[in-house]
């Protein structure tokens, strides 16, 4: 009445490994997974169910296993794994999930008493009011007693990807795979052969079905291929890779786990995800076993009859010596044999087929053996307490009560049809297998042995060659013996008639998700009697293990009760990943700094030892502010840097500023017709500031152009903005202009940029470059110089983003720190200041000076920012210029950029807050309070001492000097605001022509 | 993921390209004749049929050139590939090879898996 051992299995050695569950110590064999160690050792209580906390117990011997779902304590807590998959090792510490305080008793299962509370759709119907009680009471309950493992505290990066390019991917290395490799070896087409096991062999190591291929033992077969295939020069075999995904033209991801068996180690890779383009799909991934819907048919101890067959001949245990065997079909009968051949004897064999669909044959067989047999039986429940006791046999409205602590089922096989419907091939219903199986293929795939629906061994190389017959390859000849000579045949059923003893019992279609049958009937009550939102209402098949052993029999009872055929059902649509795969291996090595690069400037160094605080524009690191003491603040940092640039000089790390270079005969034409500026009469050796539109008339970048002459310019753009720039001038030069020869070349990384401006800037930049004249007269604002410095080229161009005088540098990388350096020992005598992101803000807003992507948001355009000046009118054409005098773009009522001042001056206005006309909102509000626009930069002026901001409000211009109102996050009233002229510095320019 | 035939470079995985919308929508060139109406057309108004469409392609992460791809969006297959010089195949030349993957109606995103 326990479990035995199978000495003749091939797959186990004798080597012991020890492992823990819920810290207990137990023994199992090198070769064991979770699960067939743990049977070994008669543990059938496993896990707990989702919903009502039930008592589990490994049901399967594989992929598809729905209860027996746990965490791995020592791989950095890995939860959600498949006992029935994961292997064993030595010191594996593995833990049940879903449980507390144990899993022996688990207060969480009074909800199986509560359970008419959560019933089909309660998540929708429960929980409504009162307000609130959503997100601070029923939420947090629910996310702690529902649901799988805790997730792992850290991530961790523990797989590579990698890529291939075959002629034939054979999905699955069983019979059919490794028959359809044979015929493969040495021809011209190279071939990569998956299978998801550490093994090769599929269902000849699962049964004792097939008896002899080719007058050989099924291993010695398989022994003899694997060498052949891999003596061969073109056929792969990867093991312990699942195919995950199907996708278009022929695209496979499968994930490799390389650890199988092994323990972790971190400096390794654990996993390979690999990426696979071939031109043929062969598909030869098998069955899958189904279950059926009895009265406790999740009790610990009821599996599926063929996952008990494997735990015989895989991993050489018997799970039970006298279990009952339940079955609608002809599969089980191996598992029988089985059973009798190791001299045990099953406790009762219940057959809901007719004498004639059994066949004689196997009737004697039973009673030649004396094994007790129900036929046009079912089994109508089972019960006990964590573990089954008896099992009620309905034979003739008469109930049987069988002892025994097991009870194997089949409910019939279903072709693995995910894969083949992932690619977009069509199922059909087959009326005699009682399934779907695979008929029109949508991309190249073929389809062999039981996934096509031929369940029959002894066809399956005729099947082979007629079906490979146009790739350029011999046929094949082999002879394949049956142990189990009788035709596959079945007979319906989906769930048995049984009585509603208590709350307690029920009758499972989804045992991951905790779905009842009579989930499924409520839901069609209700009206949800598409499949698809019938599977959503209910969670049916939603769980990680995607319905794999139950979907086809949820199809089943809800045709019964919509009184439909199967087909007019449909099904579900099978989506990818065919298994759950964990991030880390879809990220690969794309983690932390390799998931983004960093960009980091020449100077970067020099900003870390003297107290940056950094921050993210793009890939960028720049600058945000400079810390001169610990403890300083960045308000304090920034006051102090903006008032020290305005008093005598700062400097500013701007390599980080988008450059292009434009050449070609053509280039002034395309200057004119990419920005909305007029550059033909424009000086050699000057420079402007430009702005670049969309075709619909919205700024899109602005920057300042260099013209050297008509045929070479250099344009700066935002720092973000580079990489978009740059593909426009490409996708415009390539679809609307080809006739134009202009060359666009990105130089961002090719100079280094610094920014000094203050009324101190000329005297330190004179004693830096001694050789250039930077006198007004000889260096006028917007002019640039190009001259020999340092043993390489430097630029200088004169402008300011500050208001204040001002000079850009521009110079080689490598040259640029000791050129940064050089400035800062100069700077000395005059407290030059280096400065961040935060101060250059801080002083163009002062000045009024717009950043796109701040007071812009791709819907404003130049007029709306009074940049009437900056557009070329006389130019026949630029990118968004009709659309300047579009109806709406030509609005007065747009919003329109203005400065905006606090009227009492010690008060502070937030960034994105809304203008509105009132002070307070109405006692009762009838109608909506009206939105006049929103502020888009707001700081506090150290030079001016009170806050200044920008906004952009309806018909702005127009409102200069009234009197409005600004919300604010603190307070209950609205602050009244005046709005004023954008520019708060220096409106003559003083400063800036100085 | 779809493999896409650059006809510069060759075949190559879909993530080094970016869509560019619609193709042979050519820039108006005497925009200060058209009024609202026809203007807005050429900037806002593109086609999205479900069947044969005409689009353009970027290589943007290996040779950054621009072409023309004739796409079923139905299933996302590649029926044509030509350079932006060349002329377009024209569109009776796919109707007879198109095929859906499960004779789906001309409006919508039905997902049917079982052939009926």
């Amino acid at each position: 009445m326990s479990a035995a051992d199978n000495k003749n299995s091939s797959y186990i050695t004798d080597k012991e490994v020890s492992f823990k569950f819920d810290g207990k110590k137990y023994i199992g064999y090198e070769g064991d997974t979770i699960a067939s160690a743990l049977l070994r050792n008669n543990v059938r209580l496993v896990a707990r169910s989702f919903k009502y906390h039930r008592p589990r117990g490994i049901y399967t011997c594989g992929i598809e296993e729905p209860n027996g779902i746990v965490q791995i304590l020592n791989e950095h807590n890995e939860p959600n794994t498949r006992a029935t998959v994961k292997q064993i090792y030595e010191g594996i510490r593995v833990s049940s999930q879903n449980c507390w305080p144990s899993l022996n008793l688990d207060i969480g299962s009074i909800n199986n008493l509560l359970s008419p509370m959560f019933s089909a759709g309660f998540y929708y119907k429960t929980f409504m009011g009162p307000k609130g009680f959503w997100k601070r009471i029923y939420e947090p309950i629910i996310r702690r007693t529902a649901g799988l493992g805790k997730p792992p505290k850290e991530f961790r990066s523990k797989s590579i990807h990698q890529n291939h390019n075959v002629d034939i991917v054979i999905i699955g290395g069983g019979l059919s795979g490794l028959i359809t490799a044979r015929k493969l070896i040495n021809t011209q087409y190279d071939v990569l052969l998956l299978e998801q096991d550490s093994f090769l062999g599929g269902i000849l190591k699962n049964s004792k079905k097939i008896k002899r291929i080719n007058n050989k033992e099924p291993n010695e077969w398989i022994n003899e291929t694997e060498k052949l295939i891999k003596d061969s020069k073109n056929i792969k075999i990867l093991k312990n890779s699942l195919v995950t995904s199907y996708n278009f033209t022929n695209h496979l991801i499968a994930l490799e786990d390389k650890s199988v068996g092994k323990k972790i180690d971190n400096n390794k890779s654990e996993l390979t995800l690999h990426k696979i383009r071939t031109k043929h799909t062969i598909l030869a991934n098998g069955h899958i076993e189904r279950f059926i819907s009895f009265r406790n048919n999740d009790l610990p101890g009821v599996m599926l009859a063929a996952s008990f067959e494997k735990y015989i001949h895989r991993y050489g245990v018997v799970p039970e010596t006298s279990p009952v065997i339940f079955t609608n079909n002809s599969t089980t009968a191996s598992l029988l044999k089985s059973l009798v051949d190791l001299g045990h004897k099953p406790a009762a064999y219940v057959d809901s087929r007719s004498k004639d669909k059994i066949g004689r044959k196997f009737l004697n067989y039973l009673e030649k053996n004396n094994i007790p047999f129900y036929i046009n039986a079912e089994v109508e429940g089972c019960d006990g307490n964590k573990k089954i006791k008896t099992i009620s046999i309905k034979k003739s409205n008469k109930i049987i009560k069988v002892k025994s602590s097991m009870l194997c089922i089949s409910g019939g096989i279903n072709p693995d049809i995910h894969l083949f419907t992932q690619s977009k091939g069509l199922v059909k219903w087959d009326d005699k297998l009682v399934t779907f199986k695979p008929d029109v293929s949508f991309q190249n795939t073929i389809t062999l042995g039981s996934v096509s629906g031929n369940y029959n061994y002894e066809k399956t190389v005729e099947e082979i060659n007629n079906k490979l017959s146009f790739f350029k390859t011999k046929n094949i000849k082999l002879k394949i013996e049956l142990n189990d000579i009788s035709n596959f045949n079945i007979k319906e059923l989906w769930e048995t008639k049984h009585e509603r003893k208590s709350n307690w019992s029920k009758s499972f279609i989804d045992l991951h998700n905790d779905v009842t049958t009579k989930d499924l009937k409520q839901a069609v009550r209700e009206g949800f009697d598409r499949i698809e939102h019938l599977k959503r209402f209910t969670t049916n098949s939603m769980g990680t293990d995607q319905g794999k052993i139950s979907s086809i029999n949820s199809l089943g009872i809800v045709s019964k009760i919509l009184k439909k055929k199967i087909s007019e059902v449909g099904t579900t649509t099978y989506r990818p990943p065919y298994a759950p795969l964990s991030f880390s291996a879809i990220a690969g090595r794309n983690t932390y700094e390799f998931y983004d690069p960093q960009r980091k400037t020449p100077i970067h160094n020099w900003h870390i030892e003297n107290k940056a605080v950094f921050e993210d524009v793009g890939q960028w690191k720049r600058p945000w502010y400079f810390k001169k003491f610990e403890m300083e603040s960045m308000h304090l940092a920034v006051q102090r840097e903006s008032e020290q640039t305005r008093k005598t000089a700062g400097i500013l790390d701007g390599s980080t500023l988008g450059k292009i270079e434009i050449k070609g005969k053509d280039s002034l034409e395309f200057m004119n017709l990419i920005y909305t500026n007029a550059f033909t009469k424009m000086k050699p050796m000057s420079s402007r500031y430009a702005l670049m539109l969309g075709e619909d008339g919205m700024i899109k970048d602005d920057g300042i152009v260099c013209k050297f002459n008509d045929k070479h310019f250099i344009v700066t753009t935002t720092s973000g903005g580079a990489p978009k720039v740059l593909a426009d001038m490409e996708e415009y030069l390539q679809t609307e202009w080809p006739h134009l020869q202009v060359y666009v070349n990105s130089i961002t990384e090719q100079f280094s940029t610094f920014n000094i401006s203050g009324p101190k800037s000329r005297d330190i930049v004179s004693k830096v470059f001694t050789d250039v004249d930077f006198s007004n007269e000889n260096f006028p604002f917007m002019t640039f110089k190009v001259f020999d410095y340092m043993d390489t080229e430097v630029r200088i161009m004169r402008a300011s983003f500050t208001g204040e005088l001002g000079y850009e540098i521009y110079i080689t990388p490598n040259k640029a720190l000791e050129l940064w350096k050089k400035i800062f020992h100069f700077g000395k005598a005059y407290d030059l200041v280096a400065y961040g992101t935060e101060t250059m803000h801080l002083l163009r807003a002062e000045k009024g000076y717009v950043v796109i992507g701040q007071e812009t948001d791709g819907t404003v355009t130049p007029l709306d920012l009074n940049f009437n000046w900056m557009i070329g009118k006389k130019k026949k054409d630029f990118i968004g210029k009709r659309s300047l005098t579009r109806s709406d773009t030509s609005r007065d009522d747009r919003k329109q950029l203005v400065g905006i001042i606090p009227i009492d001056k010690s008060e502070f206005i937030e960034e994105g807050q809304h203008v509105v006309e009132s002070e307070r909102l109405p006692k009762r509000i009838t109608t909506p309070v009206e939105y006049l626009g929103h502020v888009s930069s707001s700081y506090h002026s150290p030079n001016l001492n009170h806050c200044i901001a920008m906004a952009m409000i309806k018909g702005g211009n127009k409102l200069m000097g009234s009197k409005l109102f600004v919300s604010s996050t603190y307070g209950t009233k609205n602050i009244p605001v005046e709005v004023v002229s954008p520019v708060f510095i220096d409106p003559e320019n003083k400063r800036l022509l100085s | 993921m779809i493999l896409i035939n650059c006809p510069y470079c060759g075949e190559r995985d879909q993530s080094e390209f970016s869509n560019g919308g619609e193709a042979h929508v050519a820039r108006p060139e005497n925009s200060e004749n058209l009024n609202d109406k026809e203007w807005g057309q050429y900037v806002f108004y593109r086609d999205n049929p479900k069947g044969i469409f005409y689009e353009r392609w970027v290589h943007s992460h290996g040779c950054r050139k621009w072409f023309n791809a004739v796409r079923n969006t139905s299933t996302d297959e590649i029926l044509a590939i030509y350079k932006l010089n060349e002329n377009p195949p024209s569109k009776e030349s796919f109707t007879n090879t198109l095929k859906t993957p499960s004779g789906e109606p001309k409006v919508g995103s039905g997902n049917f898996t079982v052939k009926k």
